[in-house]
């Protein structure tokens, strides 16, 4: 830091002071990098810890193969029910948000004007930044009432006199005041932006050549996006559902309102009695835990177990989008 | 993007080439119908939700005749007139940014700082901040440039220890100072600094000199007249020193120095005129309005939970702001922190490139994981390892500063990877060392950017309330905290608690009236982000 133009070699060095003030700050920011890292150490110990400490009070074998989710009252854990009441919400916003997602992502990065994308977008993207409990009341108060309306209408279709016949009619059920269909919807429209944005961004990176030459062999624009771009993309679009999936696996605020607190196993054939009647997923007994009046015990140590299954799911999922994302990927030179 | 493919049409015009044409159109309408489902889903859910809070059936025709008269056409008129005047439209923009950007900000001030207890605040703000500067400037007096950085830190930190070690015998000292005088302290003195910087930039020095000296001759003449009628000055001072003066400056470099735009500056004065005269003519003409939930009372008062006409969120919205506000606190350092080392200091090779690597892949992970994850191992951290007794500040704040951790990094990284490197390398061959390329080319370069990321990461977490019923907050508190360490409750987690209220009145009034409270808190961050955002998108493309 010498001004002097003649300075020899030992004025150039800079002083000792700078030296050690430079060092300090580069550990200072090593360290906050490294807080990342302890984050992560820190989830995984206190899972692990109260997770150990509940497996020890009730076999691992009895909780992941359990029918019964009763902590409270029967203390009764078997986390089937949970995962059977995840699974479904999940399948359900799935069949609302892939599609749909998908599509936008074609029409935003495929047909849509510069200007229409630039307003369509950022529309696209509140869907995800409202608060899941707004979702959630939305489900409950809105969404709810609305469907309660319009199906009891098609429950008058079965003739009362012919029970041997349940399997050639259309049974939907009349809504629960809690039930999964509200909340299936609510998490499908929020992960939306999730699946179109990283799938335009799959698509988009499809170089322009592809579509130039399909165009050039007189391919018509529906031909080329659904031929060449969509198939050419597969990796991005395949990444970007599983990581929706795992967002709607791990959404809480709206399927514990909208969903109810009766954790069930899923009926068979009639699987529109799953949609209609009221389940819980697993995030949503950890809320029910937390609330409870007393923190502690066999349950409290349950909602870790919880956390530390649904964390790994949650993992694993993350994981295998990006390496579906690595692995599959065509490079284009 | 795509290129144009349309000029098959006229090589195939058979039957079969015209169906293939209707085939493609109801394509892309089915695709531009499924990009719109969620957009105008959302929209009719939140028309649900503002129908019950504003209850706008409830007001009579002559109440909208005199809204559309009053507010809604001078502002349809001013809208159309700035359009085709590029010069006024920016001045009117910037007047209605600065006008409601004041007005919000000497708002939460105040709130939080009465929630606070201005005198604990001005004795944190003397020891951590006004001896620190002082001190920190005596020794930049003393030529040795390199030592500032330290010396700052480690003033405020003993600052900061000695106002905590030496509460009990400060703090009657300082509590004996009229009200006035403690936000006289926190306020008006670092606005008067905060202009005396701008202004000597800006201005001549001795016009900044100037401007410092008539800020704090108002807010003294402010405190002088209400003393003299007898009202507490505490809320005006604020009022004036963060709401007016920076609207002044503002409004007066506009009029002073953009003659064609001056008109638009006063785009936001005759709205507030045209809103007086609403309320005058309304009030003379007996007029009802609609009887809507969205009242005074629901935001001034505290919750209740059987009588709607008395139930309000003030405290829920002050836990909000404070829990948020100490939140960024704690999450922005270590954030840029992180940032900072994987984009300006990590290797690329080596033992030190995986740990990099492995530091951006658990980024992104961590990015992932559900929020109430982050709620157990706030729980497990705060409560079981620390020891803090549930629901405070400290630990509401500290778990939600791990959940957006991830996103505070993320966006900082983007920041700083979109400063040129022709400016570090620059500063490099001027002799800088790596910290003060840094301090001075880089981190101002990139702080915007920053700066956009953290609000909208703030604006993410003001609406989370998962993690928050895992640690055991309050759902229900009837007064706002008054410390870090004291128990507060947020808006989300009152509407989680109120959903099992059947009383129409909470479940289709008061409870969306407060979902409407929590999303403009929501559009005002999102608001700032992105001012923030253009006008750093304006330096760069200069």
């Amino acid at each position: 830091m010498s001004s002097e133009p003649n300075a020899d070699r030992e004025s150039l060095q800079r002083n000792d002071t700078v030296v050690r003030t430079e060092r300090l700050y580069g550990w200072a920011i090593a360290a906050s990098a490294l807080l990342t890292i302890l984050v992560t150490v820190g989830i995984v110990l206190a899972l692990l810890g109260e997770a150990l400490t509940f497996w020890s009070a009730v076999s691992p074998l009895s909780f992941f193969t359990g029918t019964k989710w009763s902590p409270i009252i029967d203390g009764e854990y078997g986390l089937l029910p949970l995962v059977s009441g995840t699974l479904i919400v999940t399948v359900g916003s799935a069949l609302i948000a892939l599609p749909t997602g998908l599509a936008a992502a074609l029409y935003l990065s495929e047909y849509a004007s510069e200007r229409t994308r630039s307003v369509l977008k950022p529309a696209l993207e509140i869907l995800a930044g409202v608060p899941t409990v707004i979702y959630g009341y939305m489900a409950l108060v809105y969404i709810t009432p609305l469907f309660q309306g319009i199906l009891p209408v098609s429950i008058r279709l079965i003739p009362p006199g012919l029970e041997p016949l349940p399997a050639f009619t259309l049974v939907i059920p009349s809504l629960q005041t809690f039930n999964v269909l509200s909340a299936s919807i609510v998490v499908g429209i929020m992960i939306i932006p999730m699946v179109s944005s990283i799938s335009e961004d799959a698509l988009r990176s499809v170089p322009d050549e592809l579509r130039a030459a399909a165009y050039g062999l007189g391919s018509t624009k529906y031909d080329v996006s659904t031929k060449v771009v969509v198939p050419a993309a597969t990796s991005g679009i395949v990444a970007s559902f599983v990581l929706a999936l795992s967002r709607a696996i791990g959404e809480t605020m709206a399927v514990t309102m909208a969903m109810g607190m009766s954790p069930q196993l899923p009926y068979f054939p009639n699987v529109f009695r799953n949609l209609a009647e009221s389940s819980q997923t697993m995030t949503g007994a950890m809320v029910q835990i937390a609330s409870a009046d007393s923190l502690g015990g066999v349950t409290y140590e349950a909602m870790f177990a919880l956390g530390l299954t649904l964390f790994l799911i949650t993992l694993s999922m993350n994981v295998a989008a990006e390496l579906v994302r690595r692995r599959f990927r065509e490079v284009y030179q | 993007m795509a290129v144009d493919g349309d000029t098959d049409r006229t090589l195939s015009v058979d039957s079969r080439g015209r169906l293939w044409g209707l085939h493609a159109t109801l394509f892309e309408a089915g695709l531009f119908g499924a990009t719109l489902f969620g957009i105008v889903s959302l929209c009719i859910l939140f028309g649900y939700i503002a129908f019950d809070a504003f209850q706008p059936l409830t007001a009579s025709i002559r109440w909208y005749l005199l809204i559309a008269g009053t507010l809604i056409l001078p502002t349809a008129a001013g809208t159309l007139y700035a359009r085709r005047q590029p010069a006024v439209r920016a001045a009117n923009a910037k007047a209605f940014g600065v006008v409601g950007g004041a007005l919000v900000a000497a708002l939460c001030t105040y709130i939080v700082v009465d929630a606070l207890s201005p005198y604990d605040v001005a004795l944190v703000l003397l020891f951590g901040g006004y001896l620190p500067a002082v001190f920190t400037l005596l020794v930049r007096r003393t030529n040795r440039t390199t030592q500032l950085g330290p010396t700052a830190i480690l003033s405020v930190g003993g600052g900061l220890a000695i106002a905590h070690g030496g509460y009990d015998l400060l703090r009657p000292i300082v509590g004996t100072a009229a009200q006035w005088i403690a936000y006289f302290a926190i306020v008006t003195l670092p606005v008067a600094f905060g202009l005396w910087i701008v202004g000597r930039r800006r201005w001549t020095r001795q016009t900044a000199r100037r401007a410092v000296l008539a800020v704090i001759v108002s807010v003294l003449l402010l405190v002088v007249l209400a003393l003299g009628l007898g009202i507490d000055p505490s809320f005006w001072v604020v009022l004036l020193s963060v709401g007016a003066i920076p609207v002044a400056v503002v409004i007066g470099e506009i009029v002073v120095l953009d003659p064609a735009g001056r008109l638009g500056a006063a785009g936001p004065f005759v709205l507030i005129g045209c809103l007086s005269v609403f309320l005058a003519v309304e009030r003379q003409l007996g007029l009802e309005g609609p009887d809507g939930y969205l009242t005074t009372t629901l935001l001034l008062e505290s919750w209740h939970g059987l009588d709607a006409s008395s139930a309000g969120v003030y405290p829920q919205i002050v836990g909000s702001i404070v829990i948020v506000g100490v939140m960024g606190v704690l999450a922005f350092p270590v954030g840029i922190g992180a940032a900072l080392y994987l984009e300006e200091y990590a290797q690329r090779s080596g033992w030190r490139g995986r740990v990099a690597t492995l530091l951006e892949v658990n980024i992104s992970n961590l990015a992932g994981v559900p929020s109430v994850v982050y709620g157990l191992l706030g729980l497990a951290l705060f409560r079981n390892a620390l020891g803090f007794p549930t629901g405070i500040v400290l630990s509401a704040a500290g778990t939600l500063g791990l959940l957006i951790l991830p996103i505070v990094v993320v966006s900082a990284q983007e920041a700083l990877r979109s400063v040129p490197d022709s400016l570090r390398e620059a500063a490099v061959g001027m002799g800088a060392s790596r910290w003060q390329t840094l301090r001075t080319v880089v981190l101002p370069e990139a702080l915007p950017g920053m700066l956009t990321g953290t609000i909208l990461a703030l604006a993410r977490a003001i609406g989370e309330t998962a993690p928050l019923v895992i640690i055991a907050v309050a759902t229900t508190k009837y007064s706002p905290p008054d410390g870090i360490l004291s128990s507060a409750t947020v808006l989300p987690l009152q509407i989680f608690a109120a959903r099992s209220n059947v009383d129409p009145a909470f479940r289709h009034g008061i409870v969306p009236a407060a979902a409407v409270v929590l999303l403009v808190l929501l559009l005002l961050m999102n608001t700032t982000a992105i001012v923030v955002r253009n006008r750093f998108d304006r330096r760069s493309q200069q």
